[in-house]
């Protein structure tokens, strides 16, 4: 005799559990930015480029990156003022602005701060880009600011002892001491004509970033506390300069949407019609 | 109806959770990464289809209930049931296609290669500065004055290490100087982060090249006051083998 069981509940509740769980297994957690980039949303409107405390910093997402006592090559340094930085950025699509904040307890014209880049697509060491035995490094671009100067500086090298000043200057820099915080705006065009010389910034691609950081206050000795490679460093993290909006994905996602019903009509069709 | 799915249902349910809570806490393992997890329940299920559809009676008994709630006559409470299906799967595929289209926000994967093959020169040679307390002693001061700064009290935890990434290796984990050989911490010592392969990413590394500063011996000196510091043991060639 058949056993006549009842239509129960229960194993749709499970089969919806299962798709659920299917759908939890598949799904990436979003991405937190946990401090591993810098990201420069796209906006409209002038860029604070001689403005370090504009209040449009106040909507670009910050990234606090730690910094480290030079200790990878001599002259080291065991013990630096700035323990970590804080790091904004923004692009109009033209230009491209980084500000840098960092406690420093007394402004001192010594105090400097500085960004570096890799050029084109070849891998440089953080420190200078200096030589690596089995593997081709390319070029470093440093952007310095020294207070004092009250400008920025568009530097390379190629390994300790080959960092100057390119021929060419196109970047700028503007450094604010408030209550014991710097606040130190870099910019520069995204792309500029030197392709050996700068880095260039693709909206939509990551490309690598380090800090550099100099408390200029002079000791009883009557040298500034960290000069040349006696600095604060970091080695390299990620910076984006944001890609223009895209919307092609909402729309893939709606054509998905029509064809997975339209599979859903024909296979019902199909299936009452062989029934 | 739905008897029949029932058992491969639980089955897969029980083998999810198998996978993504219990594999975790098994000795010497992790967590699994949710695109295995994906397909392993993906593995599950074409195995259950298959077996359930070996004979032309069991493929009826196992389609039929799926049919019949497709097409709607199964009636009862599966009715809303059915409905809700037929809407989430669009949105489903939909979501799916959002995710894999759009941009993401996460930085490029790095797969470095933590321990990479040294150059064959330094492949298997022995320590030969003799191991005595004078000696220990001597390699745990140099490891003192220039090792320490980023690792530490062989824990990789010194002071200027917190802005360097990769972070400085701790020599306590059992995974790293107790799993090598005296000749590969020479090699890495000696030659630094920028001796490292492509793989190793030697552009991150911040371990200095020591070769420009210390002696060969003086090196083999700090290897010994390591281990001895860590409280680890060089793997040799005989328990390699």
């Amino acid at each position: 005799m058949a056993r006549v069981r009842r239509p129960g509940t229960r194993w749709w509740v499970g089969a919806v559990g299962l798709v659920g769980l299917c759908v939890a297994a598949e799904v990436q957690p979003a991405y937190s930015q946990q401090s591993v980039s810098v990201r420069a949303a796209l906006v409209k409107g002038t860029l604070p480029t001689d403005d370090p405390t504009a209040a449009v910093w106040a909507t670009a997402a910050v990234s606090e990156f730690p910094m480290s006592p030079q200790v990878h090559w001599p002259v080291r340094i065991t013990e630096v003022t700035a323990k970590s930085v804080k790091v904004r950025g923004l692009h109009d699509g033209t230009n491209v602005a980084i500000l840098l904040e960092y406690s420093d307890p007394s402004e001192d014209p010594e105090d400097a701060a500085a960004l570096e880049f890799m050029v084109g697509d070849t891998k440089a060491h953080f420190a200078h880009g200096q030589p690596m035995a089995q593997v081709q490094g390319g070029p470093v671009n440093i952007w310095y600011w020294k207070n004092k100067d009250g400008k920025g500086v568009d530097m390379g090298a190629k390994g300790f002892g080959t960092l100057k000043p390119h021929a060419h200057q196109d970047v700028k820099a503007k450094g604010v001491f408030q209550d014991g915080v710097w606040k130190v705006v870099f910019s520069r065009p995204l792309h500029t004509e030197y392709l050996e010389e700068d880095t260039q910034f693709k909206p939509g691609e990551f490309a690598s970033i380090a800090f550099a950081i100099w408390d200029g206050k002079k000791t009883d000795s009557g040298q500034p506390k960290e000069k040349g490679s006696e600095k604060a460093i970091s080695s390299w993290w990620y910076f984006r300069a944001d890609a223009p909006p895209d919307y092609s994905p909402y729309m893939y996602a709606v054509l998905a949407v029509a064809l997975a019903l339209g599979f859903e009509l024909v296979l019902v069709r199909r299936l009452k019609k062989g029934s | 109806m739905g008897g029949v799915l029932v058992r491969p249902i639980v089955l897969t349910v029980l083998i999810y959770l198998f996978l993504k809570f219990i594999v975790p806490i098994l000795p010497h393992s992790a967590p699994l990464p949710s695109s295995l997890i994906f397909l392993y329940l993906m593995l599950t299920t074409a195995g259950i289809v298959i077996f359930e559809t070996l004979s032309g009676a069991s493929k009826d008994a196992f389609f039929g209930p799926i049919f019949r709630f497709l097409t709607g006559e199964s009636g009862g409470a599966l009715s809303s049931a059915r409905y809700l299906v037929l809407a989430l799967f669009p949105l489903l595929v939909g979501w799916q296609t959002y995710g894999s289209t759009a941009s993401s926000d996460a930085p490029p994967a790095e797969n470095r290669t933590i321990h990479p093959a040294p150059p064959g020169e330094y492949t298997g040679l022995s320590n030969p500065v003799p191991k005595t307390p004078e000696n220990i002693m001597y390699g745990k001061g140099l490891y003192a004055s220039r090792c320490s700064p980023c690792h530490g009290n062989f824990d990789g935890k010194g002071f200027a290490a917190s802005g360097f990434t990769p972070p400085p290796a701790n020599f306590k984990d059992p995974t790293t100087i107790a799993m090598l050989q005296e000749s590969y911490l020479f090699w890495r010592i000696k030659r630094g982060g920028v001796g490292l392969p492509v793989e190793g990413m030697p552009w991150k590394s911040a371990m200095p090249r020591w070769e420009l500063e210390l002696s060969d011996e003086d090196i083999w000196k700090v290897i010994m006051g390591e281990y001895d510091g860590a409280g680890q043991k060089p793997r040799t060639w005989d328990e390699s083998e």
